[in-house]
């Protein structure tokens, strides 16, 4: 789904109804979830930059060169033991499945 | 219910809540929010406030020092192979591209009752929010003749990088061949658990190459390794067996700075060359002050899920000054971590939302065992809402299984970009 081509009010009830962040859902509106959202996200920004937006030939791999699909993909394989790695496979078994497709819509290339 | 009839209760729900976060908004426009102290946590909280209000707070920084030097990475210029200037950011990007107010300036004291906070150049600033940072303050007077020494330049800490970390390699390489550098560990807590032994490492491969008959002493107060036990133990006895000894239990009572001696708990005494004896650490000196050392006296309790002082109200405290949560460390990389969910948190608060009940920190912590090889830790902390506070994941985390040379490539992508994300 492109949801930047939805006008805001039905980006927000998108938002609202598709929240993992349930029973606040209600009291949430379109700024607070996005709030939350960023604050997932930002918890890759340590070593992958801010909003995913990694330094270039800094020596990390960059992730901003990922559709969110691309990522959330890598993050699953990474979780689940299929792709190997040094940090990120002991990373990403501490996020949930819901966590790890809100920071890959998050971040991902859009 | 049909789709179009959802869409409309939701949205009318929506300008409901809009009515009302618009007068919230207002608070968080109007908010004078400061943050104390430009390290890891503060520079981060500065910037991230801006960020999650899409650049509508105002935040004020107040940090001493002209720019950033970080402390990890800084035992690669103990050991000679990296310079300081390689470890320096500026300040200025946060003010350029984010907007931040700062002030070069130390704290002398904050009234939490009045909420203002005053300046060592005697101004007085008014705050709704405020943010400290402050690190850790080292407790010289844990090992007697400590403060003389140091004053007198024979020992060094260097556990804050700069002056003192360049001329902690100065006194190492102008050391005898056949010296021993000494290097104390205090019981944990302290800042950054696997620093001492990485420093040791640094140290040890400085002496291998430059005056092999020469040795590194480590006198742990604690059990036995505090970090990477296992992973440190395999590279000393392969890299640097015969410069390295490691003596566990080993507590530091007192310095004699003229005879070069080192009073243990229990031992004999030691005599050696070079003296890096760190002692028991707090939180910073301005946390204490304001009597935000609610745990022991020496570290600030604080609410997890905002990082708010269980002391104080609208002070939220970053870093190494808080009591941490089960297996959280005290590094850069936390309190990166920390700054990020006070940031969202005020950033609600202060709209008028509730705040996110489920935050997530990482840590990240790389070791260079010599100029290119690193192993590391690493983890991650739900909150539990439960129990209120952060606890690690099951089956996630862990170490490597030993030291490789793109570790030590990704170790250098890890500064460069938590650099850029808390000062860039």
């Amino acid at each position: 789904m492109r949801a930047k081509y939805l006008k805001p009010a039905i980006l927000a009830t998108l938002y609202i109804g598709s929240s993992h962040w349930s029973g606040l859902a209600l009291a949430q509106n379109t700024d607070a979830s996005n709030l939350y959202k960023r604050s997932l996200a930002a918890t890759c920004a340590n070593c992958h930059g801010t909003d995913g937006k990694g330094v270039i030939d800094g020596g990390m791999p960059l992730i901003n060169t990922l559709t969110s699909e691309q990522m959330l993909t890598q993050l699953k394989a990474f979780k689940s033991g299929a792709r190997e790695g040094t940090i990120m496979p002991q990373l990403a078994k501490g996020y949930s499945d819901e966590q790890l497709e809100t920071i890959a819509n998050q971040l991902g290339k859009k | 219910m049909d789709r179009r009839h959802f869409i409309g209760q939701s949205a009318a729900a929506l300008g409901l809540l809009a009515g009302f976060s618009g007068q919230a908004r207002a608070n968080l426009q109007k908010a004078e929010i400061l943050v104390i102290g430009g390290g890891y946590g503060g520079a981060t909280a500065a910037k991230y406030l801006r960020l999650f209000s899409n650049n509508t707070a105002k935040v004020t920084l107040i940090e001493p020092n002209a720019s950033f030097i970080s402390c990890p990475l800084s035992n690669l210029v103990v050991g000679g192979s990296r310079t300081l200037a390689e470890l320096t950011s500026p300040y200025d990007n946060l003010s350029k591209r984010h907007g931040i107010n700062i002030i070069q300036d130390s704290v002398a004291s904050i009234d939490a009752d009045k909420k203002t906070v005053k300046l060592a150049s005697g101004k007085t600033l008014r705050y709704d929010k405020a943010i400290v940072s402050p690190g850790i303050t080292l407790m010289m007077n844990s090992i007697e003749g400590l403060a003389q020494a140091n004053k007198a330049g024979v020992t060094l800490q260097a556990w804050k990088a700069g002056p003192e970390t360049v001329a902690l390699h100065k006194q190492l390489a102008s050391m005898r061949d056949g010296g021993t550098f000494a290097l104390s560990i205090p019981e944990a807590p302290y800042r950054c658990p696997p620093g001492p032994y990485e420093r040791a490492c640094q140290v040890a491969n400085y002496l291998k190459k430059n005056k092999p008959k020469s040795k590194v002493l480590i006198l742990d107060a604690n059990q036995d390794v505090t970090s990477k036990g296992a992973l440190f133990k395999k590279v000393w006895a392969e890299q640097y067996s015969g410069i390295i000894e490691y003596l566990p239990k080993h507590n530091v009572t007192a310095v004699d700075a003229k005879n070069k001696t080192i009073k243990l708990e229990v031992q004999d005494d030691i005599k050696a060359d070079v003296l890096n004896l760190l002692p028991a650490m707090s939180a910073g000196e301005i946390a204490v002050k304001t009597g935000l050392a609610n745990s022991n006296g020496r570290w600030v309790n604080v609410n997890f899920i905002n990082f708010e002082s269980t002391a104080q109200k609208d002070i939220h405290v970053l870093g190494d000054s808080i009591q941490v949560a089960p297996l959280m460390p005290k590094s850069g990389h936390m309190a990166n971590s920390h700054a990020k969910v006070a940031a969202a948190a005020i950033v609600a608060e202060l709209s008028g939302w509730e705040i996110n009940p489920a935050p997530v920190l990482t840590n990240t912590c790389y070791s260079f065992v010599n100029e290119r090889e690193v192993v590391h830790v690493a983890s991650v902390h739900q909150y539990n809402a439960a129990e209120k506070t952060f606890k690690t994941v099951p089956g996630s985390g862990g170490l490597s299984p030993g030291p490789t040379t793109l570790e030590g490539v990704y170790a250098w992508g890890w500064a460069h970009n938590i650099w850029a994300d808390s000062l860039g």
